[in-house]
């Protein structure tokens, strides 16, 4: 390479980084939208940025917010807290954002809760679900269920709908893995679910064959997977390889279309609680499972769909109370009822004063390689209930009527 | 249980000993830790994956083309990355080894995009290496193995035994321990360095890609991050097994290996990193130069 050549690399570059900054555009709305767009969660950034961009071209082509277009701002935080701490500096210190949609890692949202709390921008996360993500912030909120609310409703469906005694768990060690396990086992003691072995794993490991060795031998009636759809594949390959027949069930962490591409038949008959499903819905939810499909190629996860209503939430409470930080906080906190809620593509959506969101779950079912509503839902849970008249789980409880 | 989990542990030192061979010789020649190493063995083996599932070439087609695709990668890494900097600071090298590992994994990430996929095909299942065998010994218990797990460990043993040839009986091999005790006399002695330095990476690329592929067959999972802890590991071995010297990196990968299968099974999985690391630490406590290091008087 001569010397040439590289200064005009360089140069040219140089010119690539910096050519953008160059013209100043017209006035927008801008919104930050941060995830882990790169590194090994980076398979959820692309649901979120796809979703995110497709709700934002449709905003704009109908016109933008109030006829001033709105314009997003993605930040990478890596799926790491430290980046993501970095990335909440970075959008809340810029005046001209609106408000945050993100992070998607419980752990990332943690991270950077005081960051926005500080800077007073709002904080919507569509995907983290650890219990202390909205606590005592009044910055931070989520269109997304809690784990507890997760982990106590799969403890009771075991017991109530599927009827069994004895269940071994399998969690990822970390802020979500632990999270609803622990939820999981809390909810178990109390109804008399026993546990008969647990097993923890961190996201890197490729063997479970020992751990599922011990986990058989104390023969469980069922295996919960509290972890993501990537070890998941991997666990139930393992399990029918050593011949294992026992049922799995697990939380939203499983739920992806790779689970059952990575798996194949072996993930048959898994049980998975989920927020969304594609083909359960309103037509509005058809129109986005369409369109999305039709934009991008694949299907939408649970994500995309409520990354889609963050991004919607936000741009109402653009609308209707102004380009204002404060002002669209207090829009957002003020959907505290079901009349008051949005409704999205992924439900209803409404919060209480922490900020948390009182969703409905759906029970899903892998079946001939793709996930469908399992026969019994969460009407069937509160119908044994009510017949054993059991006490119903703490707060949060879903709505009534879901 | 115990001979099960020896079985188990075998296998998983097996591929980290495929790949801390490469560290290993790579540092003993050039004294640089090829931090981008495990992102060559992440790279074949998503080559290998597009060959066989994506391509529906035969198995026999696209391992090979996996290997010569790593060995050319290793070869250009090495052309781009290294070769410039071989004057500078070793600080400099090192650095432009880490933004080689994060370009490949970005690379990969645009490729192939950032899920995890599957490496076999379901229409084609490899139905020889599913198959199982009983093993029954007295005292040490019964254990189950695939033909999966004999293919792994008899690779690597196989590898092992020719390249101990390779560096002991061929003029290359002469050139490699020429160029790894003084590079300036090797020159001037006639050993074309630069050429024994470019297949010192290809055949270390060589086997981080033999690595590879065993376990997208094992594990049936390839993802643009795979070869971030794995190089982690293989680097902890080949310094474990003393950096620089080649029988070392086979037993400190056989060591991590057996270290992590007992501690997932008998303390808990959570301890797997923990004790293997631990284990890196203690060892350079009380054998600064590795299990089978030797002390070697510092070059002037």
């Amino acid at each position: 390479m001569s010397r040439l050549f590289k200064a005009a690399f360089v140069a040219a570059l140089v010119l690539v980084a910096f050519g953008g900054c160059g013209k100043k555009a017209e006035k927008t709305y801008l919104v930050g939208v941060t995830g882990p767009f790169t590194g090994d969660g980076a398979q959820y950034g692309e649901m979120l940025r796809m979703a995110a961009e497709m709700r934002a071209d449709e905003i704009n082509a109908a016109g933008g917010i109030n006829g001033i277009p709105l314009e997003l701002e993605f930040q990478d935080d890596k799926g790491d807290p430290k980046e993501a701490a970095n990335a909440a500096q970075k959008l809340g210190s810029n005046p001209n954002v609106l408000a945050v949609l993100g992070h998607f890692n419980s752990s990332c949202s943690l991270a950077g809760k005081e960051v926005y709390n500080s800077m007073g921008v709002l904080q919507l996360s569509p995907g983290s679900t650890n219990v202390t993500v909205c606590e005592g912030g009044d910055w931070t909120f989520r269109n997304v269920y809690r784990d507890d609310f997760q982990g106590q409703f799969i403890a009771d469906f075991i017991k109530y709908v599927l009827g069994y005694g004895r269940v071994a768990v399998f969690f990822d060690n970390d802020d979500y893995g632990r999270g609803l396990r622990d939820s999981f086992a809390e909810r178990a003691e109390e109804i008399g679910l026993e546990i008969v072995r647990e097993e923890a794993y961190v996201r890197d490991t490729q063997e479970y064959t020992p751990q599922l060795t011990q986990i058989i031998a104390k023969k469980p009636d069922i295996i919960f997977i509290s972890g993501l759809y990537a070890n998941g594949a991997m666990i139930l390959t393992q399990a029918r390889n050593l011949g294992v027949e026992t049922p799995f069930i697990g939380g939203d962490g499983l739920l992806s279309a790779d689970l059952v591409t990575n798996a194949g038949k072996a993930s048959e008959g898994v049980i998975v609680t989920c927020p969304f499903l594609p083909t359960v819905g309103e037509e509005k939810t058809r129109n986005f499972v369409t369109s999305f499909k039709q934009r991008y190629g694949t299907e939408p996860d649970a994500w995309a769909a409520l990354t889609y209503d963050a991004l919607g939430i936000v741009a109402e409470a653009v609308e209707k109370a102004g380009p204002d930080r404060k002002a669209i906080r207090d829009y957002v906190a003020a959907m505290d009822s079901p009349e008051k809620g949005y409704d999205g593509v992924a439900g209803l959506t409404y919060f209480n004063a922490d900020g948390d969101c009182l969703k409905p779950l759906i029970v899903a079912v892998v079946k001939d390689g793709e996930f469908v509503p399992f026969e019994k839902q969460a009407e069937d849970l509160e119908r044994a209930k009510e017949a054993l008249r059991v006490s119903a789980p703490a707060e949060p409880s879903p709505p009534e009527g879901s | 249980m115990f001979l099960q989990q020896l079985i188990n542990g075998l296998t998983i030192g097996a591929v980290y000993a495929l790949i801390a061979v490469g560290y290993t010789m790579v540092y003993g020649i050039v004294e640089l830790i090829n931090f981008a190493h495990g992102e060559i063995y992440m790279m074949a083996t998503f080559v290998a994956m597009t060959l066989f599932r994506l391509a529906g070439y035969p198995l026999w087609i696209a391992a090979p083309a996996a290997i010569v695709a790593a060995m050319i990668m290793g070869v250009t890494l090495e052309y781009i990355a290294y070769r410039p900097l071989r004057r500078s600071p070793r600080l400099v090298a090192l650095i432009s080894a880490i933004g080689a590992s994060l370009f490949l994994q970005n690379l990969a990430m645009k490729i192939w995009g950032a899920r995890r996929q599957p490496f076999l095909d379901a229409e084609r299942p490899l139905a020889f290496f599913q198959v199982k065998h009983q093993l029954v010994v007295p005292v040490l218990g019964e254990a189950t193995f695939s033909n999966m797990q004999i293919t792994i460990l008899g690779t690597a043993a196989a590898m092992m035994i020719f390249l101990t040839l390779i560096v002991g009986k061929t003029k290359l091999g002469r050139a490699m321990r020429a160029c790894a005790q003084d590079q300036v006399a090797a020159k001037l002695m006639g050993v074309n360095v630069d050429r024994t330095i470019s297949a010192t990476f290809a055949i270390g690329s060589a086997m981080a890609a033999v690595a590879g592929i065993l376990v997208g067959m094992k594990y049936n999972q390839v993802w643009p991050m795979m070869g971030y802890m794995a190089g982690l590991k293989a680097f902890t071995a080949a310094v474990l097994g003393g950096i620089g010297n080649m029988p070392g990196a086979f037993v400190g990968g056989l060591v991590l290996g057996l270290a992590e299968g007992f501690a997932g099974a008998y303390i808990s999985s959570l301890w797997m990193d923990a004790i293997a690391f631990a284990l890196l630490i203690i060892v350079l406590i009380y054998r600064p130069s590795g299990i089978l290091g030797q002390q070697i008087p510092r070059r002037t």
